[in-house]
Order: C-alpha cells, then structure tokens, then sequence
C-alpha cells in the first residue's frame, strides 16, 4: 500500500491477518474448477487470451489452435489466464441513519464500519484478481466508482470511501437506475446497510431477482441490540428529523419485541429469496460477518 | 417565650419556597436529546413518567432553610419574655394611710407599692413629691404580665390625674379610702402671696394705681397679698411671688424671671410676645411673653393713664390679677370614685404592652442566615465538583 493511504487505513491489522484464510464465492459457480478462481458459464472458452503452450496428451482437442498449427505444423493449446473473473460491486448505504454510533463508542459510525467492512471486500476482491466497483448512496448525488482492478483501483476505491459522509435519506427510483445500468446480472453485489428503511430491503430483493448474487450484511448498533437507556429520552431521527419523547425504561422491553421481530422478518425474506444475509454489531471485529458469509463457500 | 411577629405580611415571602423546590424537579424532567435511528421500532405511546424525584435533597432542604429564615426575618420576630409569678399587685396612691390601705385592699399574698415613680416597696417612706398618677397607672398596666391582677388604693379626692379616665388593659380593683387632711387643707388655700414693686423715681406716679389694685384684690381675700413698695435700688427678696419693676431695665430682673418669677415691666422694648391687652383698634398696650421658666407682662408704655388707657377702668385689678395669675392650671383632683380606670380589651394595649418587653431576633436571624449561606455555597460546590469529575 502506498504510503499516501496509511492515513486512510480502514483495516486493523489484526481484521488483515484474519482476512487471510477468507475468499468471495459467488453461490452461482462455487462447485466448478476453472483456470481462473471463478468458472464461467460459458465453459470451454476463455474470454482473454494469455498464451500458448505446447500441446500435451490429455488437452482437448478443441482447445488446439488449428490455425497456428496449418502455420506451424505444430500442435499448440490456446490457453486464457482467467476464464470468468468475478465482478464485485459494493453498494453502501450512506443515508443519515448510518450515523449512529453506539453510545459506548461515539466516534464509530455504522458507516465507519461499513466502509471498514468494504475495504475487506475490496482487498478479497484484489487478492483474487476480481474486479470491483462502488456505489454508495448518500444525498444529493450517489458515489460511484466504476468496476476494475488492480491496486490502483483498490486506492481510488479507499480515497473515495474515506470521503464520504453520511447524508440525507434513502435515494428515490431515478438515483436508483444507476444500480442496474451497472451491475450487470452475475455480478457479486455486496450491499451494506442498517436496512432500517424498507426502501433498501427491496432493491436488494429485486437484484437477487435479476440474477444478481447478492450478499447482505446489516449494520446494528450495541444500543439497539441492547437498549441500555434510562429515564426520560428524547430520540431523534437522523434521517426524517422525527422524535420522541419516551422513557426509555418503560419502552425497553417493546422495543427489544418489536426490533426482534422486524430483523428476524429481514432475514426471513431474505433467505427465501436466496440473499446471503448476516448481521454486524459494531462491537464486534469486522471479519466475523465475512467469516458468516464467506467461510461456508471457501471450504467448498 | 412568647413569640410575636411585627410585621406577619412578611411571611408572603414563604412563596418564594416553591422556587427551589421547582428548580430541583425541573431538572428530573428534562429529557436527554439521543440520536436512535431506529426510531421505528420505538413505542409511540408511552410518554415519559413525570416521576417527582427530588435530586439532591440535602441542598434543597439547606435551601428552603435558608429561605424559610429570610421570610422569617422579614417578618420581623420578637422574642417575649416570660409570664412573671403572677402575684397581684397592690399600689397605694400617696396621700394613704399604710394600715388603711392594707385594710382597704384586702389582698393574700400581694405586693404592695406606692404609686409614685420606679413603684418603691410600701414597706420605704412614702415619697412627698407630686405625681401624676394617672400616667403611672398607664406605665404599671404595660409593664406588668398580663397575667397579674392589679389592685390600686387612692384618697377620695384623687390627684395626680388628668383630663381622662385611665383606660387600661385589665380590670383593676379600684379602693376608695379617706384621704390625708393635708392634702384638702392645701387645696383650699394657698399661701400668702408677695407682691413688690421697685419702681425709678420718675415712675413714682404710677405706685399708686398698683397700691389702689392691690386693695381691691385684698377686699376680696383678706391679707391674702402683701405689698412691698420700694425704690428700685431695694433689692428683691427671695419669697416675692409677683414683681412690678417700673424702671429702666436691669440684668437681675430678667435673671429672676428666667429662674421662675412672674414680673409686670413697664416701658419694655423690641416685644414679641402675645398680645395680652389691646385697645378697640387694635393697638397693643402689653404682652405676654415666657421667659426661661417665668414669665414677663411686658407694658409698651409707662403704667399711666395717657399710655393705658384701661387703667382708668374698673376692672382694671381683675384684669391685672389674672394676667398675674397665667391661664389656670387643668384639673388634676377629682372625685376617685368617678375615676374608676376603663378596662379595654382592644388589641392596641395588648401589643403596645408586649412590644415594651420583647426583645427582637433580627441580629440572631441574620447571622443564622450568614450561617446557612455559606453551608449551602460549600454543599452545593462540593456537589457540583463530585459531578464534573
């Protein structure tokens, strides 16, 4: 890493030494070798040429170059470096509501954590040779980094992260066009988000049903996993400015209920609509909700 | 102790207590802003419980202390000394006879008292000077405890009195006895009266009309005035009642006017007093003027027809004899029986009577208040800097 980044260093380094062992998968190719990490649907073929080698007994036939072979009278094997690389896009909630922070640790917003938890994706992704992309959606205009690859993208990728701020509400459905002129069908998009709005709840089940392979993680605060108030409170919304007057003593036990039930809801509808789902609390280290998501397919 | 208010309006301010109290729950109230984005899940309906949780109770208490004693010092509280043993009181008008007193009154176990200045013991000699015994009675009634019942003895003809009834705060057992002859023979008449004229020789004229005035008064009371005719030279002598001094001023006059006497001055300048006689058009003829503890008739002429008219007149002794005299005394003698004192219940008395005793608590008060001050200063510091750390 460049020495102008290790002020934006979203990973500790104990998350990168844990990062080691973990690999992105796709649900959709998991299952099958390739020459590349990820097997292509369109088998057989790769789609960049790498080079030639000198055919040996067992190659198939077809992968032989008939033409350099009436050139040279030799049998030379087409080979393609990757077959099908995967294509990772990282789609972050940036709406008011990701500032919260718990109140044991106020510095740390869930959009801390959710640019911290990109970054991990970011460096499986370069690690395997993938090519990614972000779009954060923040008010008035989404951040967008278009897919590549290589550590040149991964540093533009954590210099863009490192500036955004968290604004505004959930964009309406003329932002949200960018998304699918973007993400092409087959591509990993990692969404982070509180899912507080049910707004981002059904943009991730309409990409799961466009055949996007969507993985989500949802970003939760200690205090709303807790609840640990007392006495009179008045909370505030960040995102629509509403508020209320409670005491939160009286209300800790409805609100545990009814917060219970609406995440637990989440990951019902999500698990049936195929989206790999987990939460992150956080308080705990930002490789457990990869390790959740990821660690099944990297044993496959 | 009794304790008393002089000013109970003060204690207004006790509303003044609702304001620590306020401060100390407002603050129990009040809601703590906190940012929650999953304001959704959040019951609506409960409001916050207006739990009435006093914080910090030992200051609030300093400080209603401290208010309850600024309201009390507004008030103004007196400190009323204890009912004394209430033992009767019996006081004996001089003028008494000891033992017909004591069979008059009657009372067991009394303390008995002249009713004269500072109410000596009847057991000392009974003071000979005049007192005004209607003012004691007042005085005796305000200083004695309410409690105690006050009997009092005087002579049939009562002296010492005033215009009024006494009117006092308790019923007061009032003994007639027979007074001392001493005091109805000097009622009746005075002693002789000496009335000296100096006179210049070129007043020696108006003698005469003096001596023809002076046989009219004795007409009237037989050898009650004496005349002593002398040229101005004479010295005055000591028991001269009136003086006419009917020559040019002279410093031993005015001085013996200033120590009490009564002087007629003939020929006197720069007048200022009141107009004493006058003509039908108003043309002052003499004054009357005070002078230190006398008094002087002072003539704007010489005493003779051509200036006075009036002395020509028939009433001119009487007229003499009175401005001699001065205005008449009020009557201090009554029938005692008539002089029974009014008992009056109205609250004036009573107050007037416990504030002579009572003793106010401001200092006390206000050093108290200091004291709590700095008690509550030290507790609500001490407080403030257990919170900020």
């Amino acid at each position: 890493m460049s020495a102008s980044l290790e002020s934006v260093d979203l990973i500790a380094a104990d998350v990168r030494a844990r990062l080691r062992d973990l690999r992105l998968t796709a649900r959709s190719s998991s299952g099958t070798d390739g020459i590349g990490q990820h097997a292509s649907r369109s088998r057989g073929a790769g789609l960049e040429f790498a080079q030639y080698r000198a055919y040996e007994p067992g190659d198939e036939l077809r992968r032989i170059d008939w033409k350099l072979y009436a050139r040279s009278d030799r049998y030379f094997v087409r080979e393609a470096e990757r077959d099908s690389p995967l294509t990772v896009w990282l789609v972050i909630d940036a709406s008011a509501s990701m500032r919260q922070a718990d109140s044991a640790r106020s510095d740390f917003r869930k959009l801390d954590a959710a640019k911290a938890l990109a970054a991990c994706v970011i460096e499986l992704a370069l690690r395997q040779g993938d090519r990614f992309g972000v779009i954060a959606l923040a008010e008035p205009a989404p951040l967008l980094i278009p897919v590549g690859s290589g550590p040149r993208q991964r540093d533009r990728c954590l210099l863009e992260l490192a500036r955004l701020r968290p604004s505004g509400r959930w964009p309406d459905a003329g932002a949200l066009r960018l998304l699918w002129e973007r993400i092409r069908a087959g591509a990993l998009v990692v969404m982070l988000s509180d899912f507080f709005d049910d707004a981002g709840a059904d943009l991730a089940l309409r990409l799961a049903a466009a055949r996007r392979e969507v993985v989500s993680v949802q970003l939760l605060g200690a205090d709303e996993r807790d609840f640990p108030f007392t006495g009179g409170h008045r909370f505030l919304d960040q995102e629509s400015s509403a508020e209320r007057r409670v005491d939160a003593a009286a209300v800790r036990t409805d609100f545990l209920e009814r917060f219970a039930a609406a995440r637990s809801q989440l990951a019902r509808r999500f698990a049936a609509n195929g989206i790999r789902h987990t939460e992150h609390m956080l308080d705990e280290p930002l490789d457990a909700p990869l390790r959740r998501l990821f660690a099944a397919g990297s044993r496959r | 102790m009794n304790f008393s208010l002089l000013a109970p309006l003060g204690l207004v301010a006790l509303a003044a207590l609702a304001l620590p109290i306020l401060i100390h729950l407002v603050r129990r109230i009040e809601l703590r802003p906190t940012d929650f984005a999953a304001l959704r899940w959040v019951g609506a309906g409960i409001r916050p419980r207006r739990r009435l949780r006093v914080e910090r109770p030992w200051l609030l208490l300093l400080r209603l202390a401290l208010l309850a004693l600024l309201a009390l010092l507004l008030a103004r509280p007196l400190l009323t000394p204890p009912a004394a043993a209430a033992r009767p009181w019996v006081v004996v008008a001089p003028g008494v006879d000891r033992a017909a007193a004591r069979n008059a009154a009657n009372a067991i176990d009394a303390e008995w008292h002249w009713l004269a200045p500072g109410f000596p013991l009847l057991e000392e000699a009974p003071s000979s000077s005049f007192s005004p015994s209607s003012s004691l009675l007042r005085e005796l009634d305000a200083d004695l405890p309410a409690t105690s019942s006050l009997s009092v003895v005087v002579p049939d003809p009562a002296d010492g009195l005033d215009g009024e009834r006494p009117r006092l705060s308790r019923a007061v057992e009032w003994h007639v006895v027979a007074g001392s002859p001493r005091a109805n023979e000097a009622a009746s008449v005075g002693p002789p009266v000496r009335f000296v004229v100096r006179y210049a020789a070129s007043a020696e004229a108006s003698v005469e009309y003096l001596r023809a005035a002076v046989a009219a008064w004795n007409t009237r009371e037989p050898r009650h005035y004496e005349l002593d005719v002398q040229p101005a030279s004479v010295a005055i002598p000591a028991d001269t009642t009136w003086l006419a001094w009917l020559a040019p001023p002279a410093p031993e006059v005015s001085a013996w006017v200033e120590r009490g006497g009564v002087a007629l001055i003939a020929n006197a300048s720069a007048s200022s007093g009141d107009a004493l006689w006058k003509n039908a058009a108003g043309e002052v003829y003499a004054r009357n003027e005070s002078s230190g503890r006398g008094r002087m008739i002072e003539l704007t002429g010489a005493l003779i027809p051509s200036s006075l008219p009036l002395l020509l007149d028939a009433d001119f002794p009487d007229r003499l004899l009175a401005a001699l005299r001065g205005p008449p005394a009020a009557p201090t003698r009554a029938v005692a029986a008539a002089m029974r004192p009014l008992h009056e219940t109205a609250g004036m008395q009573e107050a007037s009577r416990s504030l002579a005793q009572a003793r106010p608590l401001d200092a006390w008060l206000v050093m108290l208040i200091a004291g709590l001050f700095l008690l509550e200063r030290i507790v609500a510091t001490h407080a403030r800097v257990e919170s900020s750390e």
